[in-house]
């Protein structure tokens, strides 16, 4: 229930901030920051008891909406990186407390994690298409 | 690394940005999410463009906790660090989601392990 909690926040920061920057043209400075200053105050506030790990989550998340519209043109591409932001912010919990800029790595980890799995389907995909002996079976066919 | 003008006032403005967070999630209790998410809507609004994300990049240093930057003076040299690792990194990934965060944890450990050199 908890890592669900924290992969729905994740998601909704993600694409809070990737809208304010991408859609709103408000800039990745002020979407992400945005979205933390509110996260941090409105969490505690409603979620006494979890309320300090989902602003966590969210200031994650929204490092990772950061990312341009380059690496990710679509918001199914926002949607995949928060999910791989929550998973690896629960994984992660106990490495390198109080570093900061330790969120920001595990939303630039999931960033490459993502366009790295959406790169190797592309090729992937490619290279079948490419495939001689696939050919050879639709001319068989 | 030739310094010249623009280059000094990333130092400046990395410095200046580190350290306020610090001052504000440590001397002030307002805790690092909230401290740097302020630094950050403060930069993006009074701060034109690219220098506001090297204002924002760096206010993850001084969301650090104080076994990591134990002073004020600490929080000040991870501030000229972060800077220098910006100026150093500034092509390097740029577009990636987390690339200041991740910037500012390389400063981070450096300025931890000369402030553990230090004593």
């Amino acid at each position: 229930m908890n890592i669900l909690l924290i992969i729905f926040t994740a998601i909704a920061a993600g694409l809070a901030t990737y809208i304010i920057a991408n859609y709103l043209n408000k800039g990745a400075v002020l979407a992400s920051a945005s979205v933390t200053l509110v996260s941090g105050i409105i969490f505690p506030y409603f979620f006494p008891s979890m309320g300090t790990t989902l602003m966590v989550v969210a200031a994650c998340a929204s490092y990772g909406g950061m990312v341009s519209r380059k690496n990710a043109p679509s918001l199914i591409d926002m949607i995949m990186i928060s999910s791989i932001i929550g998973l690896l912010f629960t994984l992660t919990t106990t490495a390198y407390a109080g570093v900061g800029g330790r969120l920001g790595t595990i939303a630039a980890i999931s960033c490459f994690t993502w366009i790295g799995v959406r790169n190797s389907a592309v090729a992937a995909n490619r290279a079948r298409k490419g495939d001689p002996y696939s050919k050879s079976v639709g001319v068989w066919q | 690394m030739t310094m010249d003008k623009s280059k000094i006032k990333i130092l400046l403005l990395a410095i200046g940005s580190t350290s306020l967070t610090w001052m504000l999630n440590h001397h002030f209790g307002l805790g690092p999410i909230v401290a740097s998410g302020l630094i950050g809507v403060v930069a993006a609004l009074f701060i034109p463009g690219a220098l506001a994300g090297i204002a924002y990049t760096s206010s993850f240093v001084g969301m650090s906790s104080l076994t990591v930057l134990p002073s004020f003076f600490i929080a000040l040299l991870g501030g000229l660090i972060a800077g220098m690792v910006i100026i150093a990194t500034t092509e390097v990934y740029a577009g990636i989601g987390g690339k200041g965060g991740t910037t500012a944890a390389a400063a981070t450990l450096v300025t931890k392990a000369i402030s553990g050199l230090i004593g």
